[in-house]
């Protein structure tokens, strides 16, 4: 499913062809990660000049880096991108947040917009892929109502030519492949109308109230993920986060202390030798989710969260734009140590084995819907063997290591040949 | 789906269960459904059936005269199965003494096509009182499960010794001892021999479809054991030309090292133009690639003290792989067989010890499919060229090719990949199935070992 987003962007032809909505989307996504490369203009002098360069072991290529803003926010653990621009740079450039009113990219204010300018869109307006989303789902309801009914009149006519004692005439029956929405949009049910005016909002008296209300204010945020945030300082700096608890940026030594101790329990500030047990974990939550979120945007992955398909991650091969997940990931860390894990404070998620009645409902979630499940274990370094010290710096992520595994079922009678 | 809406009618499952069928081969198919009796023609030997659509589910309002009818159609059906007499030839059927002691079938008359797959000779001292002396006897004997399933399926008359006088019958005569029920077969073949319940479920399981199965570790010095698996040389082989070119290289990469400064843990990526760093997409996301990952990095997790409940057990061969039963060839599959109720998904070290023995898998054969679409994905699709700047090699690479082809991006158009990513990434480079049997319900998984980071995205 292709989605077509928000923002003015001019575009002829309504609900174009999947191609040239797919063109279009190369083009607002090109970049894998916020980084700007952009070559000199290309004239005789800056060729010559980068030739030059080229043997001296440099280049006249162009690095921009966006310096984006955000706010962090402890009790969602996540960090909010409040401006626009911000936002805008770091969902088209390699995917990272979401927006909080919306599934994926903000768009909450453009489906406000969309849905006010109602009565003239139904040709040329764009869609969101909330919006896309819910015509979809009308259609599906539709086209099952239809089904059904052909089903119930094939079952009619063949029991009365039972009783006749002849053969059944044959009704068609509607499919998947060939079933077609038109009917419905030419003369909708009553079924449908009310669906569809449950899922979208009611709104066909202000058209022209629209024109004298302020314009509407968007007041959506990009989240990111805690992961997704030292992903960004860390390797590209190319984001800056202010603590509303201090009041001040922090530091990227700062932001190191500060994304663990998101992980600690909100304890009185005088229990403080309670929370020092919390310090210098090899297996803080934010460690090891880092080290798989690290992982596999390192080899080119777009990573989102999975809790839709019972899984912490799925990978998206240029990103949700383009294609559905291929993969969907579940993170196990492991002790290398037993002893580690039975006096840790912190319990983490899938730390003791799956039984196989688990392992089957993920495996059939996820197969269901056409993504391969990966099992991701993580090893959390003995205490015995490395320094707890070395937490203090991200230079401990050198003693953790990724393992995957594969997980399908086996069907021997479909392997036979 | 939004099954609220779906109101239970009259909603045949022809349409859902083809629709399912191409989609992937996980899904559940045509496994879960029972048989269609009416599908049988009638004839007086029972045959095992296909599978049938569903006509009709209940509604509110009771059947309908052509619902009953149906109904009682495949009931009739069914009956005049189950009602026909099972029988087995004569010429099929052939003989064993069961020795509890060795835990043993010794075949005496070896009758039918199973024979090809199943069974190995031992020489055992013939003990013939008569004749007074021992002299070695090679013959052919059957493992339990072995036993248990040819006794099962009607093909296998299986005798007990007894101490009494032997019974001659004609054409019986060396056979002695007492007929065993195939309930009693349970009873006694079961539990020897490493033999589980939900072993021998596997086993029969999968000889029923058609597998060759046999024991991965030889219970006897006479059991054939399998062909090691083939040795694929793809990381020992290194080219003599590699081999130049890097020893070539080696004195340029040292310098260059030098020049590079030692990896700084707080920044751990840098951009910047002098020599070169950084200063593609691809580039960055390779020096990304820092943490460690994959089974080459070592494991220190400690081994738990209990030997693993994974071990692999059988050997599957495909009905398709010439099976030699005297010398069978490296397996198609290795099967781990547990009891789902009281052994946990394997942990990751139990992973690792069966991933160690296993071969690495040839890269999957690519579908036909993918030609008939005839509609290649554009490169420019791939990596928009635009946002790739051609990079000049620096003098330092210049003057040192080896270590820049090394470093230069792996273009789509010149190289062109040959298995398809995906399809490895989704098997993995090795493959282990495990059968977690629960109670009967033999569920089978394969784990793979991942290959995510031979295959980076970008």
């Amino acid at each position: 499913m292709s989605h077509i987003t928000s923002s003015n962007r001019p575009r002829g032809g309504g609900q174009g062809k999947g191609g040239a909505r797919r063109q279009e989307n190369n083009k607002i996504y090109a970049y894998p990660l916020p980084l700007l490369f952009s070559p000199p203009p290309r004239t005789t002098v800056s060729l010559a000049t980068s030739r030059v360069l080229g043997i001296f072991g440099s280049s006249n290529i162009q690095v921009e880096n966006p310096h984006c803003e955000g706010v962090l926010d402890r009790a969602t653990k996540s960090v909010w991108v409040t401006n626009k621009k911000d936002a805008m740079i770091l969902w088209r450039r390699g995917f990272f947040g979401k927006g909080d009113l919306s599934r994926s990219e903000p768009s909450w204010h453009t489906r406000q917009v969309n849905a006010h300018r109602e009565a003239a869109a139904s040709a040329g307006k764009t869609l969101t892929s909330e919006e896309i989303r819910e015509k979809r789902r009308a259609e599906r309801i539709q086209f099952k109502l239809d089904r059904a009914r052909a089903m119930a009149q094939a079952a009619e006519e063949a029991e009365i030519a039972f009783k006749e004692g002849r053969q059944a005439n044959t009704v068609s029956i509607p499919s998947g492949a060939t079933w077609k929405p038109q009917q419905s949009t030419q003369e909708p049910s009553t079924t449908e109308q009310t669906l569809v005016s449950k899922v979208m909002p009611e709104v066909e008296e202000d058209e022209d109230k629209i024109k004298e209300e302020e314009p509407l204010e968007d007041i959506e945020h990009l989240q990111l993920t805690l992961q997704e945030t030292f992903f960004l300082i860390w390797n590209f700096d190319c984001l800056t986060v202010r603590d509303p608890l201090y009041d001040k940026r922090l530091t990227l030594k700062e932001i190191w202390q500060t994304l663990q101790e998101v992980y600690y329990p909100s304890l009185p500030s005088s229990s403080l030798k309670l929370l020092h047990s919390y310090a210098n974990r090899f297996d803080n939550q934010f460690l090891v989710s880092y080290v798989a979120y690290h992982h596999y945007r390192s080899l080119g992955w777009v990573v989102k969260g999975g809790i839709k398909f019972c899984v912490d991650l799925l990978l998206y091969k240029r990103g949700p734009v383009f294609q559905h997940a291929e993969f969907g990931v579940v993170v196990i860390p492991v002790y290398e140590d037993p002893e580690d894990q039975i006096t840790s404070p912190f319990r983490l998620n899938n730390v003791e084995p799956f039984t196989w009645s688990w392992l089957s409902t993920i495996n059939r979630v996820n197969a269901q819907v056409q993504k391969t499940l990966i099992l991701t274990y993580v090893t959390i370094p003995a205490r015995s063997r490395v320094d707890a010290a070395l937490v203090s710096s991200p230079a401990c992520l050198a003693h953790y290591s990724v393992r995957d595994v594969v997980l399908r079922r086996f069907i021997p009678a479909r392997m036979r040949d | 789906m939004d099954d609220t809406i779906e109101a239970p009618s009259f909603v045949t499952k022809a349409t859902l269960s083809g629709e399912r069928r191409e989609d992937d081969e996980q899904s559940s198919g045509d496994e879960d459904e029972g048989p269609d009796w009416t599908k049988l023609p009638f004839i007086a030997r029972p045959v095992i059936p296909k599978r049938g659509e569903k006509d009709f589910e209940p509604k509110v309002s009771g059947g309908s005269g052509l619902q009953r009818h149906v109904l009682d159609r495949a009931r009739s059906a069914m009956l005049d199965a189950l009602k026909a007499t099972r029988t087995s030839s004569n010429k099929t059927v052939s003989h064993a003494v069961w020795h509890s002691d060795i835990a043993r079938a010794h075949v005496t008359a070896a009758r039918g096509i199973h024979f090809s797959t199943m069974g190995h000779s031992v020489s055992r001292p013939n003990l013939k009182e008569s004749e007074g002396l021992q002299r070695a006897h090679k013959r052919l004997e059957l493992l339990p499960e072995e036993a248990l399933y040819l006794v099962e399926r009607g093909s296998l008359f299986c005798w007990k010794p007894a101490e009494t006088i032997p019974i001659s019958s004609p054409g019986l005569e060396d056979i002695e001892g007492s007929p065993m029920t195939v309930q009693q077969a349970f009873a006694e073949m079961i539990g020897k021999e490493d033999l589980t319940l939900e072993r021998y479920q596997v086993y029969s399981y999968l000889r029923r479809l058609g597998y060759a199965v046999t024991r991965t570790v030889p219970p006897s010095k006479e059991y054939p054991a399998a062909a090691p698996f083939p040795l694929r040389q793809v990381q020992g082989a290194v080219g003599i030309w590699t081999r130049i070119s890097r020893l070539l290289a080696w004195p340029f990469v040292r310098i260059s090292q030098l020049f590079s400064r030692s990896f700084d843990w707080w920044r751990p990526i840098y951009i910047r133009r002098w020599l070169l760093c950084n200063l593609s997409y691809v580039s960055v996301f390779k020096s990304l690639r820092f943490l460690p990952s994959g089974y080459s990095v070592p494991l220190h997790v400690k081994p738990p003290e209990t030997p693993s409940s994974y071990q692999i057990f059988y050997n599957l061969y495909k009905p398709s792989t010439p099976f030699k039963k005297t010398a069978p060839p490296a397996p198609d599959f290795s099967i781990v067989v547990i009891n789902a109720r009281t052994t946990p998904v394997p942990s990751l070290s139990q992973l690792n010890e069966l991933f160690d023995i296993l071969p690495e898998l040839p890269p999957p054969v690519p579908r036909r499919r993918t030609l008939l679409a005839g509609k290649p994905v554009p490169p420019s699709a791939l990596s928009a060229p635009s946002t790739t700047p051609a990079v000049k090699p620096s003098l330092l690479r210049q003057l040192s090719p080896w270590t820049w082809w090394s470093t230069t991006p792996s273009s789509p158009k010149t190289a062109p990949r040959k298995p398809n990513p995906f399809a490895i990434l989704k098997s993995g480079k090795k493959m282990v199935v495990v059968a977690a049997v629960d109670a009967g319900m033999i569920s089978f998984f394969r784990f793979g070992q991942g290959a995510f980071e031979d295959f980076p995205m970008n």
